[in-house]
């Protein structure tokens, strides 16, 4: 144990597993940002796109604890209230994303392929619009000056965005998940 | 003589043969093979390239040189239209580009290519050709966010510029906006004009927003029209970005113009 800490410790900080991995998680989480306003043709379905930081959150959350995928939540959907609204907030969603995938895994119900990341990230999305949706009803329904629509209009709406975002966002999401998991999977066995 | 015709008759096909061969030998290296030429053009003609390489590079510079002249009349033309526009603007404004779309499946936003270093600040209205889009809700030194008209959230007090029907236009999310009016019968009928009233505290008064598709009057609480937008939003390109204190402030009331205060009959050409 204490050679292995010795030689990590002697190499120069620009060169340590642990900053080069933070520092590509970083900038895929901040490529996944930029991906956001963009429109890119064959990215969008009655004006729908992917929902890139919901596809980082279930790569995250695949192969860690709960804590460790609720706090990537809690960041990524922070992250995306500064892009938009912060009400209602998208960290909700992306945290109950997080700790279902993390719990999902656990029972090993599921291989950990490419197909059945697509399919995870298609039951997510539709739980993290309907997240979204019930803060929005509960807004409509307890805020006397709601600027929302009615509580019909606002379900209708949902399907839409739900089944459109679904789609897109697991068709793209081995995009993102398999260079993210080999980069993981490289690190976990470097260090 | 006998055996001179003997030896005739036995190898009369092939003296003759021989003397053809030769002969025609003879013709074609007499002209170069110019003929060998031409069947071997002939034979090979399907693997010749049709124009020699720099016809074919000069070709494709001519074309893409075409397609680049088209794209610049098109680009001309679209900023041509944008320039005649804000020449009919009273008040001159920041032209801006659109550079993304919303973050987010719920919120009806655009990303402009202006920012607070332009003099853009939230609360600005955003038009284009064709009228209201939405207003500016977030800026930075760059680039400036805009809740467009057809989010949700979004309401714009209006009016039906025919007979001073006023209302509210609310988003519906998928690119269309909805009227609600506060009378039970409002005067309107499909194909008015819709602009926003003097009693919209965001936005300023007269700004066409679209024209009336199809009205509800049996819609419970208030009558709705559904209004179909006059400037294209999912294919904005450019807009402009035109200064505007909005009174957000509730406890100021907002004086009716004396345009306002005519009644439906006498504003009625």
């Amino acid at each position: 144990m204490t050679p292995v800490i010795r030689t990590t410790s002697r190499l120069p900080l620009f060169k340590r597993p642990w900053l080069i991995n933070s520092v590509v998680t970083v900038a895929s989480v901040l490529f996944c940002l930029l991906l956001l306003p963009t429109r890119l043709p064959g990215m969008e379905l009655l004006g729908v796109a992917p929902h890139w930081l919901l596809i980082w959150v279930v790569a995250w959350s695949v192969k860690r604890s709960q804590w460790q995928a609720a706090i990537a939540g809690l960041v990524l959907g922070l992250l995306q209230d500064a892009m938009t609204s912060p009400h209602p907030t998208h960290t909700l969603s992306l945290i109950v994303v997080g700790v279902l995938t993390a719990r999902l895994q656990k029972q090993r119900y599921l291989q950990e392929d490419i197909v059945s990341v697509a399919l995870i990230v298609f039951a997510m999305a539709v739980v993290a619009e309907t997240v979204l949706a019930l803060q929005i009803s509960v807004d409509q329904l307890l805020v006397a000056d709601s600027l929302y629509p009615p509580l019909n209009k606002i379900w209708l709406y949902h399907q839409q965005v739900a089944l459109s975002s679904a789609i897109l966002s697991s068709l793209w999401a081995p995009a993102l998940y398999y260079p993210l998991n080999r980069w993981w999977d490289r690190y976990a066995t470097e260090s | 003589m006998f055996a001179l015709r003997r030896w005739w008759t036995r190898h009369a096909l092939t003296t003759g043969m021989v003397a053809l061969a030769i002969s025609s030998a003879w013709v074609l290296r007499a002209n170069d093979g110019a003929l060998l030429y031409e069947a071997y053009h002939w034979v090979t003609r399907p693997l010749q390239p049709g124009m020699s390489r720099e016809q074919q590079f000069e070709n494709s510079y001519i074309l893409e040189l075409q397609q680049r002249i088209v794209e610049l009349e098109n680009q001309n033309q679209a900023l041509q239209d944008l320039s005649a526009y804000e020449n009919t603007l009273p008040e001159d404004g920041v032209r801006a580009a659109v550079i993304g779309r919303g973050a987010d499946h719920w919120w009806q936003h655009i990303v402009l290519n202006r920012g607070s270093r332009q003099g853009v600040a939230p609360g600005h209205v955003v038009t284009a050709p064709g009228g209201l889009v939405g207003r500016v809700v977030a800026v930075s030194p760059n680039t400036s966010r805009a809740l467009l008209v057809s989010d949700p959230t979004s309401r714009v007090g209006a009016k039906v510029s025919r007979s001073r029907v006023m209302g509210v236009v609310r988003g519906q999310s998928n690119n269309r906006v909805v009227m609600e009016f506060f009378e039970k019968l409002p005067d309107a009928k499909a194909g008015d004009v819709v602009v926003t009233s003097s009693y919209s505290r965001l936005y300023p008064r007269d700004v066409p927003i679209g024209r009336i598709e199809s009205l509800d009057l049996t819609k419970s609480p208030a009558p709705e029209a559904t209004i179909q937008l006059s400037s294209p939003l999912p294919i904005l390109e450019w807009v402009v970005i035109h200064p505007f204190e909005p009174l957000e402030s509730v406890d100021i009331p907002t004086l009716p113009t004396a345009e306002d205060q005519l009644t439906p009959g006498e504003a009625r050409p």
